[in-house]
Order: structure tokens, then sequence, then C-alpha cells
């Protein structure tokens, strides 16, 4: 194939923002290529390059042996196919189709021939009368590429033509589009974000990030060896994790030692280790290499997605004491006031993070007249010392109704879990079961209740607990002590499969070396 | 539904006594002869033959329908250009140039016109030259904002393709951006038209007393002359000529659009 198209270092900046890196691409006669990212990561930029619609900072662009780069869009022998299809509203499809012939006065004749074969190959044939705001989206998208394609460019660029459409016509358009490449046998050049419309219709895929290019392959390839985590994330669905190679051939990673087949790394080196949702296998807990505990089924018509977790994550169990609350009434002023007994973290006192506020707010103390309308506490005093203890707390009203509650200043024990660098604590709390019954989302109460909170070892930074564990049900919730675990997101692996789980079903997971991908690790992560 | 249109019932009786009432009114004033009793009319249509036998009339028909073409036909020339560089602005921009556009039409008309009196009389000008001045100078608001909407309103990406297609920039405007401006100039024109061939305050104070215009025969005959009936067919008159060029304007306005 002969070599079309060439960008050399290309760099473009819009109001001192980078989106083009210095691009190196070369592109042949009769490919079809993808440029697939997600949005600003440059692609479209470097399409409009090529188009002649911007005009690049450093850098050339190389076509069919001679540098273009001063020459104006429409002196090059490119044409586009728009994101919005751009028909002109004011003709009808012939005319529309008939744009570029008529600038270049061709004959009538010949003008007419030329569009009814353009006609015929979108399958458009009795439409030239129709006025195109009249058409459907595949059909304004035909024509739109009837309107390029007549002009018999070298290179056609379409800038994501299929986003405007559903998915059945969408499926349907890159089908035809195949075709239609492959008939006029021109270089096509699409820029898309959806990696399946990619997989489908390309020779080549470019696959770029931030304005660089990460990876440059047939599907294949960048299905099967992607060249880092970002192309494995962004192509088909994954499991990533870190390992370490111990030997050529043998990989360690969650704890334990794989074989592989890939010996590119050098033993003692970090790498990415990829393995496809539709590489792993169920099967009974003895016989996978992998056991764990199905957490989410998500039906996906032709399959299940599961996501299995093998390893839990940092957890910390609290005590829940759920008692009937006490108003207190003041017949003097016709007002009510009422107040929970509360556990405070003395690590919270000491540096001074308590306000009277947040006393209000774990005490959960509220006053309100006869008419249910809230009162504002105004008055907190407390006997409060900066030692575990328990202590008294008075809550009162302007009007002076008061309510007096324990304090319990307590050492709470923080799990730190040093091989996930995760620690996590969460202190028992009382509530009152109307509270529990009235809740809108009981797991995030809970956490709010509890004060949980998960942060990095390392840089303290806040870590989400993902699972709330109880054994009660909210709405037949009665007086009396409850466990309450919270935990962090552990090891969990993504698989497809076919046949049925349910959440809580414990598995096995089985996978071979072969099914074991090996990538180097990737300098930016997004 | 039903209620809603209960609630309309006031505006229909207003409609009914301050539009419709008058207009029949024009037309019976316009078809009897002065002098009518109270339930008596007497029938005619000498209001009407004295109108298009007399040349002094028919000039001044005429003369308001020419005026009002030439001030049409300079706010388009004038007018396109300038919406066009103001589509080219960034939208910022081209919002103050609205404002400023629209600021002239805050102040009084009748004000402004004395103002151009002023200015006009320092200049030996043929009063036509002075009406015709005023009027562009007052309805060419109008002209620009219409034509800027439309252009405004334009698709980018179709003079994109445009260039994509072939086409330089000449070629792109003819072929694309004029054409689909056309909806815009012709409701300029509607804007512009019809209120030139019956304005009356602008020949008035700016053409001085021997410039008449069809405006101001009907003020002459209604509130100088007395002559209500005659006053009420050039009106009726008048009304046609507006209906007339509101159709075909119409009209072109479809033609344009089918393309």
């Amino acid at each position: 194939m002969r070599k079309l198209i060439e960008f050399r270092n290309i760099v473009k900046s819009f109001d001192g923002q980078v989106v083009l890196k210095g691009v190196n691409l070369n592109i042949n006669e009769n490919e079809f290529v993808t440029l697939l990212g997600p949005s600003g990561c440059g692609k479209t930029t470097l399409l409009r390059i090529l188009g002649g619609f911007l005009e690049q900072d450093e850098g050339t662009v190389i076509f069919d042996g001679e540098c273009i780069d001063r020459v104006p869009p429409y002196k090059r022998e490119i044409n586009t196919v728009f994101q919005r299809y751009a028909l002109f509203p004011h003709m009808n499809v012939f005319e529309n189709i008939a744009f570029g012939l008529r600038i270049k006065k061709l004959g009538n004749d010949i003008i007419s021939q030329k569009v009814n074969r353009m006609l015929s190959l979108v399958n458009l044939e009795g439409y030239e009368k129709r006025r195109v705001t009249q058409l459907s989206g595949g059909q304004q998208q035909r024509v739109a590429i009837a309107r390029a394609l007549v002009n018999e460019p070298n290179v056609l660029l379409l800038d994501e033509p299929l986003g405007a459409l559903d998915l059945k016509l969408r499926k349907e358009m890159q089908r035809e589009l195949k075709r239609i490449q492959q008939e006029v046998g021109i270089t096509f050049i699409f820029v898309t974000h959806d990696q399946e419309e990619a997989l489908t219709m390309s020779d080549k895929i470019v696959v770029m990030n931030a304005g660089e290019i990460e990876q440059i392959g047939t599907p294949l390839e960048i299905y099967n060896e992607p060249a880092n985590a970002y192309v494995a994330r962004f192509i088909g669905e994954s499991n990533i994790v870190t390992g370490e190679m111990k030997t050529e051939t043998r990989i360690r990673f969650d704890d334990r030692d794989f074989d592989c087949r890939d010996y590119r790394f050098r033993p003692g080196e970090l790498v990415d280790v990829l393995i496809r949702p539709e590489d792993i296998g169920i099967v009974k807990p003895k016989e996978g290499i992998m056991r764990g505990e199905v957490k989410s089924v998500v039906f996906k018509g032709v399959h299940y997605e599961l996501m299995v977790e093998t390893k839990t994550g940092t957890s910390k169990t609290v005590k829940m004491n759920v008692v009937t609350q006490h108003d207190m009434a003041n017949p003097a002023t016709q007002e009510k006031i009422s107040a929970n007994d509360f556990y405070v973290d003395l690590d919270d006192l000491v540096n001074g993070e308590m306000t009277d506020q947040d006393f209000i707010r774990i005490a959960n103390a509220q006053a309100w007249d006869e008419g249910e309308r809230d009162i504002s506490l105004t008055r907190v005093t407390h006997d409060i010392e900066n030692k575990p203890g328990v202590y008294n707390i008075t809550f009162g009203t302007e009007k002076k109704t008061e309510i007096t509650v324990k304090v319990y200043v307590i050492h709470p024990e923080y799990v730190e879990d040093p091989r996930h660098n995760i620690g996590i604590t969460a202190l028992d709390f009382f509530i009152t079961p109307d509270e529990i019954r009235e809740s809108m989302a009981i797991s995030t109460d809970l956490k709010t209740w509890a004060s949980a909170e998960a942060w990095n070892l390392q840089d303290d930074s806040p870590v989400d607990i993902t699972d709330v564990k109880f054994d009660f049900d909210p709405a037949e919730i009665t007086e009396g002590s409850y466990e309450i675990t919270f935990a962090t997101r552990g090891r969990e692996y993504k698989v497809e499969t076919t046949s049925r789980h349910e959440e809580g079903d414990k598995v096995g997971l089985l996978f071979g070396p072969e099914d074991i991908h090996l990538m180097r690790k990737a300098v930016h992560e997004t | 539904m039903k209620s809603f249109f209960r609630m309309s019932y006031p505006y229909l009786l207003w409609i009914a006594l301050f539009i419709v009432a008058p207009m029949i009114m024009i037309l019976l004033y316009a078809l009897t002869r002065s002098g009518n009793g109270l339930l008596t009319f007497q029938f005619t249509l000498e209001n009407f033959t004295k109108f298009f036998n007399d040349a002094t009339f028919m000039r001044v028909l005429f003369t308001s329908l020419r005026i009002a073409l030439l001030t049409t036909v300079f706010c388009i020339l004038i007018g396109y250009p300038a919406a066009l560089f103001m589509a080219s602005l960034p939208e910022r921009k081209q919002t103050t140039m609205v404002l400023l556009l629209t600021l002239p039409m805050w102040i009084n008309m009748l004000l402004k016109t004395y103002a151009w009196r002023g200015i006009l009389m320092n200049f030996d000008l043929e009063s036509e030259a002075r009406v015709f001045i005023g009027m562009v100078y007052d309805f060419l608001p109008y002209m620009i904002i219409q034509i800027h909407t439309a252009i405004a309103k334009m698709d980018r990406d179709l003079l994109t393709a445009a260039y994509d297609l072939g086409a330089n920039r000449w070629k792109t405007f003819l072929k694309v951006t004029l054409p689909l401006s056309v909806p815009g100039i012709i409701s300029g024109i509607t804007l512009v038209f019809l209120p030139a061939v019956s304005s009356f305050v602008i020949p008035k104070l700016l053409g001085g007393g021997d410039y008449v215009l069809i405006g101001n025969l009907i003020e002459i005959y209604f509130l100088n002359a007395g002559d209500w009936n005659f006053g009420s067919a050039i009106s009726l008159i008048m009304a046609l000529i507006i209906i007339a060029s509101m159709w075909a304007t119409k009209k072109l306005d479809r033609n344009a659009q089918e393309g």
C-alpha cells in the first residue's frame, strides 16, 4: 500500500491549551482509518488540520508527496462529512449533491449522470427532488456522504458522522460506510469516540489521548494487545491490576504467581496486567484459581456482567444502639425538646474540630412548639474534658426549654490495613427507631450516624466506603443493639458469563496463561 | 380549554369596538356621500372615481409608491453589508451592535424628524431628497436587524461545507449566505416598505408644504377639509395597496424558500 498522508510532528494549541502535542502519523491509500479517543483528545483537531479548516502551530502535513500547509480547503482533494451533516437547507437532495460539480461548472448532463450514480451508491434513488429538511437522520447522512464523494476526492474525512443516529441505524450505517469505502476504494478517515464503531469498520485504529497517539494498529491488535492500561480501558471491558514479573514467564499479582505468555519484561519489573472479562470462566469455588463472592449481577442481553470480589476490603464494625427517645416538655412555654446520647472521638475534641453545631447534629437535638414548628437551639453547655469518659451536655432554646444527654468521649480503634494502604474508622452510635424507619437511603445515613471514614494511609486522601453490612430490616426495627460493618472496595473482577448467578454466590474464577496480557505501565493516567 | 377561551371575551370585545367597528365605518364612509342621516345612506362610488380621475391624486399615489420603493432598495443596499459585517463579529459584540442600532428607536420619531429638519435646512436639497434621507434613516435599523437575524441563525458549518466542496468565499456567499438570508430581506421589506408608503410625519416635516404623500392627503381630507367620505376612500385605497404588497412579498418568500 502506498503512503498517502503523512503528519509530521503536528502541534496545535488553543488559547494556550495544547491540544496536539507533536503528532506523527502515516495513512495509506485505500485505508479505512479511525481516530479514536474521548472528547478533547485532539482527534477532530487533527482532522480539521487535514481538511484545511485549521492551521497547525508547528509541523507539516504531506499529501501525496507534497506539503499542503499553504493550500486552502477548496483546493484540497479532500472532502468532509460533517458531524451535523451541514446540508444546504435551501437546496433539494439533487442540488446538494451537485454543489461541488456546479462550482466546477460541469455540464448539466454530466452533473446529473454523476449525481445519479451517487444516489444509487448511497441507496437514495428517487429522492432527488426531496427537500433535505424532510429527510430522516440516516437519509441526511447518506446525502452528506454522496455530496462529498461526488467530487471524487482521494480522501474522505468523517467527523463523528453517526453520533446523532439511534443505535439500530448506527449499526446499519457502519456496514453501509464500510461497503461504500470498499466500493469507491479511497481513503476514509473516520473520527469517533465509540470503540465499537472503530472495531467494526476500521483497517487501522489510531487511539488518541490528551493530544498524543497511544497506539496504532489493526482492531485485533488493539483489542488483544493493547499498548497500555489507557488503551485497554478504552477498547472493550477490562480488569487491570498491577503485577510484578517474577521470572520472564511468571507474573505475581493479587499475592499469587501465574504463568504467562509474554517475554517482553524483565524479572522485577512492575507491569499492568489485563484480563478481559470474557476470558474469565465462572466455576465452582474449588475448581477456580481464584475464589470470590458475587457482588453484583447486571443483565446485558447476551450475557450477564458480574462483579466478583476476590478479596474483601478494609472493614470496621460498630454497634448501633436503637433506643426510643423521650421528649422533654416545658409546660411554661409549650415547647418540646429531644436529643440522643452520643459518642465523640477524642481526637476530634483535642483537635478542636467539634463545634456546638456538630454536637447538635450528632445528638440529633431538636425542639419544636405546639404547632410542630421547629425552634432553633441557641444554648449548648457541657462539662466535656479532653480525656476519655462520660460527660453531660445540655441543649436549650431561647425560652429555656432544656434537655441533658450523655456524651461518651472515647478513643476509637482505627483499623489500618498496610497491605491495601487503607485506614478506616467508625463510632458506635445511638439512634431512634423512627429515624431508621424514615431513612430514605439507609446505607448513606448509617455512614453519617457512625461518622464512618476511610483514607489512604500514604497521603491521607479520602477513600470510598462502598460496603455497609447490617442484618436488620429498617422498616421493622425495634429497640436493641445491632452490629454494622463498613468496608472499602476489595479486589473485584468483572466477569462476562452466560450462566445465571445471584448476588452473594460463592464462585471460583478460571483463566489461563494466554488470557493474561501484560502492558507497560502508562506514564500518564487519566 | 373552554374556560380559557372565556377569558378572551374582553379582548374580543375590545377588538370589535376599536378595530372592526372603525374599519366598517371607514368602508361605510368611503362608499357614501356626505350628509347621511343616522339610518339613511346614499351609496356611491364617486369618491373612488374622483380619486382615479384626478391627475394630482394619481401623482401623489405614484410619488408615495416611488419614494417607498426607493427607501426600501436603499435600506437593502446599505443594510445588507452592515448585517453581514455584524454577523461576522464575535457574539458579544453582535449584541452590543444590535443594542446600538435599536438605540435611536427609543427616541420619539417626531423629535428625530425635527432634528433632521434642522440639519437638512443647512443644505440646498430638493424636498424629495430630504424626505428620502429622513425615511432611510428611520427605517434602516428594521432592515439591518431582520437581515442580521437571518444570517446569524445560519449554521456556520454550511460555510465550511461550501469551502470544503470547492467554493471560494465569493461563491460561498452567492450560493449559500445570500439565498439563506432571503427570508430576512423579505421581512425587512415588509417592515420598511409598508410604513414608508403610508408615512405622513416625515414628508410633512422634511418635505415642506409642497411635498404631499398619500398619508398627508388623508390627513388633509380628514382634519383640514373635513371631507371624511373622500378621506376614507383614500384610506381604503391605501389599505388595498398594502394588502396587495403584503401578498406579493409572501408569495416571493415562498418562492425563495422553495428555491
